[in-house]
């Protein structure tokens, strides 16, 4: 922990140039599973279609994918020779981004549609009868679930901050472009460089709480 | 303002839930929707409150068709059978209720406090919502429909789910808060008591059609079939070629205009009265005896005269 204190106060600019890549990186990729993956849950947990016991199946398998699978498959998608090589994404931090996309949004849509589920069922009809249009509604329903979505949110991002397979896979772990937390610390563990590895992870440990410290204090908050 | 269905047909599921022709609930009137579990009720409530898209045919709300119309263009106010709220306080479900609306913020609070007086919630304003009891929160379910003060209320099974002193209590209080804000009221209810002592007119619905429909007196003096009359509360038996249906309490022991011989299966005893139950023409009766009466024994045969009766049919 000295250590990492003493990296962190060091002033090294690779250091924070890596805290705050990591921190973009899977910041974006949350707010992307986010927006996709709240619509979906809604829909999930309120629609009645074909299939929707069979997608929501599939969604809870996906909110157990191994990382380094969504890594491989996304890495055979984009890179040179494959179907979407021409967009030369592969070893971007954009491609760290969809990777990392993949593995939140099925954790973001089986907490949305659980946190929804859990809502008293003639909530949306009484809204609907009280006049609340289709966007205030979902608003209202939002609020009503925010813990659940909150949930959502510190799930996604506490599985995509700390995977390491699909960001080493598909983002090269490129010095001063796709090099992140989690692969820092693999390659200063294969250096054999132990104290500098531990402080690493001690700071995405610390990164890690402060998100997720925050978004409790959110979710705790009373009604207002 | 008036409210009227023509040739409303709703299917669930390729199953017919409801098939009315044509009805119609007066301006200021309060109207019973009543029926059995399952006999589309609620969905007719539904439709009118536009939560459903009707099959075919029409509604009209003070004349202009509303059919395809969202519920918030329909002006109706709604209090489910489940008292369903958002998170906190009863004051704050209110508010939301008239915010919706649009509103102003002192006309709200001025609803919200006129609201809470009259329905008997102002103890609880401030509480969590959740937190009520079943009665307090059946109130609070009134209010906030109520507070609308919007031209057409439905009620949904509103007495159900409470104890019976709160329902009792209830039963009372309804009447004066439907006259201090609703205008024209649409109540269903399976519970005839609720039916008769809340409303008006009477629609009776059985199996997704109206078997009958009017003033609460035209409709219980006349009922039109053995279905009808038996919701009514008639015990209905044929006598001289004729249906009549006889009401609850209206039988005796003896001879009368309209006269039947029980086979008695059993008397029980309810503690200040016994009560002698038994059928006659493959019909149950059940016959309150009073203070002095002979007992007669289960398996015997005894003559019972009907001191009131309506014809069925």
């Amino acid at each position: 922990m000295g250590d990492a204190i003493v990296l962190l106060l060091g002033g090294d600019a690779e250091l924070y140039g890596i805290i705050g890549r990591t921190l973009a990186i899977s910041g974006m990729a949350t707010l992307l599973a986010m927006m996709v993956g709240v619509p979906l849950g809604y829909a999930l947990a309120r629609g009645r279609f074909p299939g929707r016991t069979l997608l929501l199946g599939a969604v809870n398998t996906g909110m157990g994918m191994p990382p380094v699978v969504v890594g491989l498959v996304v890495w055979l998608l984009l890179t040179r020779s494959g179907p979407l090589g021409d967009w030369g994404l592969i070893y971007t931090r954009e491609a760290m981004v969809i990777a990392q996309f993949v593995i939140a949004t099925p954790l973001v849509v089986g907490f949305t549609a659980a946190s929804i589920q859990a809502l008293p069922a003639q909530l949306p009809d009484l809204l609907t009868s009280l006049g609340a249009g289709r966007l205030r509604k979902l608003w209202i329903l939002s609020r009503e679930a925010r813990l659940g979505l909150l949930a959502a949110v510190m799930a996604g991002f506490g599985a995509i901050v700390s995977e390491v397979g699909a960001s080493m896979t598909v983002g090269g772990n490129l010095r001063g472009s796709t090099r992140v937390l989690t692969t820092a610390i693999v390659t200063e563990t294969s250096r054999g460089n132990l104290p500098v590895a531990l402080a690493l992870g001690c700071l995405l440990l610390g990164l890690a709480f402060a998100v997720n410290l925050l978004l409790t204090l959110v979710q705790q908050r009373r009604n207002g | 303002m008036d409210v009227a269905v023509e040739g409303l047909r709703f299917e669930r599921g390729g199953r017919t839930v409801l098939d009315i022709a044509g009805l119609a609930f007066g301006g200021g009137s309060t109207t019973a929707v009543f029926g059995p579990n399952g006999s589309g009720k609620t969905t007719l409530l539904r439709l009118i409150g536009g939560l459903e898209r009707p099959s075919a045919g029409a509604i009209r709300i003070g004349g202009t068709r509303v059919t395809r119309d969202p519920a918030s263009r329909r002006h109706v106010g709604f209090a489910f059978q489940e008292a369903v709220f958002v998170g906190g306080s009863v004051r704050r479900n209110l508010d939301l209720a008239l915010r919706l609306r649009d509103l102003p913020p002192a006309d709200r609070e001025a609803r919200v406090a006129e609201a809470a007086r009259e329905c008997g919630i102002e103890p609880v304003l401030d509480r969590s919502a959740r937190q009520l009891s079943s009665g307090e929160a059946q109130r609070a379910n009134l209010a906030r429909a109520l507070a609308l003060r919007a031209p057409v209320t439905l009620l949904d099974e509103p007495l159900t789910g409470i104890d019976r002193v709160t329902r009792v209590q209830l039963l009372d209080d309804l009447p004066r808060m439907l006259a201090t804000f609703a205008a024209t009221t649409i109540l269903v209810t399976h519970d005839r008591e609720e039916a008769f002592r809340l409303a008006d007119h009477l629609v009776v619905l059985v199996d997704g059609r109206v078997r009958a429909a009017g003033p609460k007196a035209e409709v219980y003096t006349r009922p039109p079939d053995r279905a009808t009359a038996e919701l009514l509360g008639y015990t209905v038996v044929g006598t001289g070629g004729r249906t009549i249906g006889v009401p609850a309490g209206a039988w005796a022991l003896g001879n009368g205009e309209a006269s039947f011989e029980m086979v008695v299966e059993r008397v029980v005893d309810m503690g200040n009265h016994l009560h002698a139950v038994g059928m006659v023409g493959g019909v149950r009766v059940d016959l309150r005896l009073r203070p002095g009466e002979p007992v007669p024994s289960p398996g015997g045969r005894v003559l019972i005269a009907a001191r009131a009766h309506v014809p069925v049919g």
